[in-house]
């Protein structure tokens, strides 16, 4: 099967040509399968930004390529362009992007540029806004009067009724509450659910990342350090943590119990899913 | 792309001129100014062109640009040339056709005009050269602060100016990103004629405008959280104190004053 998203040895710099110069991104080489959720992960600069702007073509890349469904989406000006709509972005902080007179017609603005029909349209529209939790209510209200909640999915809704095959989100969570963070990163598993889109998430918080990726791509210093499923990866605690990324406390409890002798899994990420985990030791050892 | 505008064109240097007061600074390029039109004959001019070479030189920025300040005004500067040389008629003619005439005196003040404009020019793009937009506006702020007499809020226009420079590039920056965000949702911002174009700019001028009032109300917030009442009482972390260098530069300006004088006085007057 060709993969949603391939990059080979991609590489790009910033300031070229000047004595600046400097690479954002190394030899990049991923393979993203469809249907499969990825979470890159690197700390402030490491270049998953710079990453994923490749993606769909915001960016050029210095040397290598990045094939969309198997088409390399710089071989013209239309492979371009439909690579915008393949390849759904999402940006940190997306509520800035919000300009419309209301949220339906904001939410649109993605499917008309695609020059859908009226219909399409609409239908679009309604399905990515239930997709992202946006109510009913606040279709005809204007963006501006959400609360910052609010914006935050109406924005993710405007990509996401492009109805892209691959959704990319730069820090979805960033700046909610705990309790928001909870929703969205339940929002995006949904959504993941009910269409099979791959789905590609950009965060610095390995909690978030671990509940949804099937595989963990690390960058550090503009280059890949580690790629694996969640597991494979947080279990290489001591070399995360020198690149300056925190495994969630609950995982790091576990991977130690486990290093002194105790019989637990090391694939622990969330603190519901050790409460689940030692409920069942307990029975074990009551049985 | 938009990434690349210079904002001002401070050029980082540790020269005489860059270490001189920005008052100093201020007074004396109006001066040169001044100086400028004040010079009648080609001598004088000279003397203006030589002492114009020379802060260059001292100011440690590279000619290159320096001719890069000139360039935009190149055709400004060619037109006046060519108004002159027609319109001024005197001495020998060179040559004739139909009213058009081209004479001695309007070659003599083709050439003195565009030597002005550039003399000027270059002496006004030598203070941005060589000040921070930052002293630029301290510097303007104490030089207009006598103004306060007439209830001219100084401080605050200073302040507004000094905010205005200090968020052109975040400006820059927020446009980049929404251009980027619009385009991964499949706005054209870069074909089309010019209403197409201009259309499609309204999602990125709308969240500019947006995010603005954002940060002004923010900033406003968080200066009155700092307690900051406008100008009154207020000290400077870097005080401006004018220094042995100022008052050389000052003589040495003034020199140049009695040499344009002299100059003027015994050599004819080409304008």
């Amino acid at each position: 099967m060709t993969p949603a998203v391939e990059v080979r040895n991609l590489t790009h710099y910033y300031m070229k040509g000047t004595e600046n110069q400097v690479a954002a991104i190394k030899n990049i080489n991923l393979h993203v399968e469809k249907g499969e959720t990825l979470g890159i992960i690197g700390h402030t600069g490491s270049g998953k930004s710079t990453l994923i702007a490749h993606f769909n073509g915001l960016l050029k890349p210095d040397e290598g390529e990045i094939l969309v469904d198997g088409q390399n989406i710089f071989e013209s000006k239309e492979t371009l362009r439909q690579s915008r709509f393949k390849v759904g972005l999402c940006f940190q902080y997306p509520e800035y992007q919000l300009f419309e007179e209301t949220v339906y017609k904001d939410i649109a603005f993605g499917p008309k540029n695609m020059k859908l029909s009226q219909e399409e349209i609409d239908r679009r529209v309604l399905t990515a806004a239930g997709m992202a939790g946006v109510r009913k209510e606040n279709l005809e209200k204007s963006p501006f009067d959400l609360s910052g909640g609010e914006k935050r999915r109406a924005a993710i809704a405007g990509v996401m009724s492009m109805e892209p095959g691959v959704l990319v989100l730069d820090e979805p969570a960033a700046g909610l509450d705990p309790a928001g963070r909870r929703e969205l990163i339940s929002m995006i598993k949904n959504y993941r659910r009910a269409t099979g889109c791959t789905v590609i998430i950009v965060s610095h918080s390995m909690e978030d990342i671990a509940g949804v990726a099937d595989r963990v791509c690390v960058l550090n210093n503009a280059e890949i350090a580690m790629l694996g499923t969640p597991t494979e990866v947080y279990t290489r605690d001591e070399e995360l943590r020198s690149m300056g990324l925190n495994v969630p406390e609950i995982t790091r409890i576990f991977i130690n119990l486990k290093k002194r002798g105790l019989n637990v899994p090391e694939n622990i990420f969330t603190v519901d899913d050790a409460v689940a985990c030692l409920r069942k030791m307990q029975q074990r050892g009551n049985a | 792309m938009i990434s690349d505008i210079s904002i001002g064109q401070y050029y980082t240097g540790n020269s005489f001129l860059h270490k001189m007061d920005a008052r100093m600074k201020f007074i004396l390029v109006f001066a040169l100014l001044v100086f400028v039109f004040l010079c009648k004959s080609f001598f004088s001019l000279a003397l203006m062109v030589v002492f114009t070479v020379f802060a260059v030189i001292l100011s440690g920025v590279p000619f290159k640009m320096v001719l890069k300040s000139i360039k935009p005004l190149a055709i400004i500067i060619l037109f006046t040339a060519v108004l002159n040389i027609f319109y001024t008629t005197g001495g020998a003619t060179y040559f004739e056709w139909h009213s058009l005439k081209i004479t001695e005196k309007g070659i003599n003040t083709a050439v003195f005009m565009a030597v002005r404009i550039l003399v000027l020019v270059v002496i006004s793009s030598l203070l941005t050269y060589t000040t921070t937009p930052t002293m630029l506006t301290d510097a303007i702020e104490r030089l207009l602060s006598p103004l306060s007499v007439f209830h001219v809020k100084v401080h605050t226009l200073a302040m507004m100016m000094t905010l205005a420079l200090r968020f052109i590039p975040t400006l820059v920056e927020e446009i980049e990103r929404i251009m980027n965000a619009q385009k991964a949702r499949g706005a054209e911002l870069e074909t089309g004629g010019l209403i197409t174009r201009s259309k499609a700019l309204v999602p990125v001028f709308v969240p500019l405008m947006v995010s603005s009032f954002r940060r002004a109300y923010e900033l406003a917030f968080a200066m009155t959280c700092r307690c900051y009442t406008g100008g009154e009482g207020r000290t400077r972390m870097k005080q401006m104190k004018l220094r042995p260098r100022d008052f050389i530069a000052a003589g040495f300006v003034l020199i140049l004053l009695a040499g344009v004088i002299v100059l003027n006085h015994f050599f004819e007057a080409v304008i």
